[in-house]
């Protein structure tokens, strides 16, 4: 795993944000989140599809593929910053391209384009690892330095 | 069978709906969607805010689900895409939303959902879905 050029201050988040993910919350133990590379305005992450996310048909409901991508969207964004902020998703668009079944694995790869002031834009794909198939991609901005739930307005 | 009926029957066959703690109540265009809040549910410990991915989720599957009643459970129904705006913080707690047909076409159908946590008039999220409807149930 590479974290070339990230800023050592937001590395070192980093890594304990993915400790924590991985070791104490429940959501993101179950989706077994495993780094594939994290750089500089970008994140890699092989994530498990649980089959509690299944809809009816048995299938992997498409929102869990939203879930996945606005984690690991916001990681990308991170990694862009040069100091610590608190960062929250203005904005999601999800396009989903292929069902894909339970107790799969699939490859969220995620780029920060670009850093305009206090706004992160980042795209990204996800593919099954094993097949290396389309199945999701997406795009999102985020808000960098924003406030928490207990005022009016976060942003 | 009621809408309201055709939805909580979708849901107990969705165990993504277990995961949510999805349920509904009204009737006709009325319908409340209601997310319970779970810990799994938190996206950041340290300001106890529910995912965002979650209140996306939750708002993809009312929509699908209130889309599923309006058709009367006859055709099958599957998101071509979705757009999520997060307009607020979400706090820890639970989450409520409505949703509105935009149109529904032969094959497409353009559904809006809106999610609040203590005022309707102040929603956390909004978001729009695409769904493709299928011939036939699946």
């Amino acid at each position: 795993m590479s974290r070339a050029d990230i800023n050592p201050a937001v590395g070192a988040m980093l890594k304990s944000a993915s400790e924590w993910l991985l070791k104490e919350h429940s959501l993101f133990q179950s989706l077994d989140l495993k780094p594939l590379l994290i750089g500089r305005n970008k994140a890699t992450f092989s994530v498990y599809l649980p089959e509690e996310f299944c809809n009816a048909e048995g299938i992997i409901h498409g929102s869990l593929l939203t879930i996945i991508m606005d984690s690991i969207f916001g990681l990308a964004a991170f990694t862009a910053l040069d100091e610590l902020k608190p960062i929250a998703t203005i904005n999601l668009r999800s396009d989903y391209m292929a069902d894909i079944a339970p107790r799969k694995r699939v490859i969220c790869a995620a780029e920060c384009s670009k850093l305009r002031g206090d706004v992160a834009h980042v795209t990204g794909t996800l593919s099954d690892e094993e097949t290396g198939e389309l199945i999701a991609s997406g795009s999102g901005a985020f808000m960098i330095g924003t406030r928490g739930p207990n005022r009016e307005s976060r942003l | 069978m009621t809408e309201l009926n055709l939805i909580n029957e979708y849901a107990s066959a969705a165990p993504i709906a277990a995961w949510l703690g999805f349920s509904a109540s009204g009737e006709g265009g009325e319908i409340e969607f209601r997310l319970a809040m779970a810990e799994h549910h938190i996206g950041n410990q340290l300001i106890r805010a529910l995912h965002g991915g979650a209140i996306a989720s939750f708002l993809e599957f009312s929509s699908q689900a209130a889309l599923h009643a309006r058709l009367l459970g006859e055709r099958s129904v599957a998101t071509v895409n979705a757009d999520v705006d997060y307009l607020a913080s979400a706090r820890a707690e639970d989450m409520k939303a409505r949703v509105r047909f935009i149109r529904i076409g032969r094959r497409l159908a353009f559904v809006e959902a809106a999610g609040w946590q203590r005022d309707e008039q102040a929603p956390v999220a909004i978001a729009r879905f695409r769904f493709r409807i299928g011939e036939g149930q699946k």
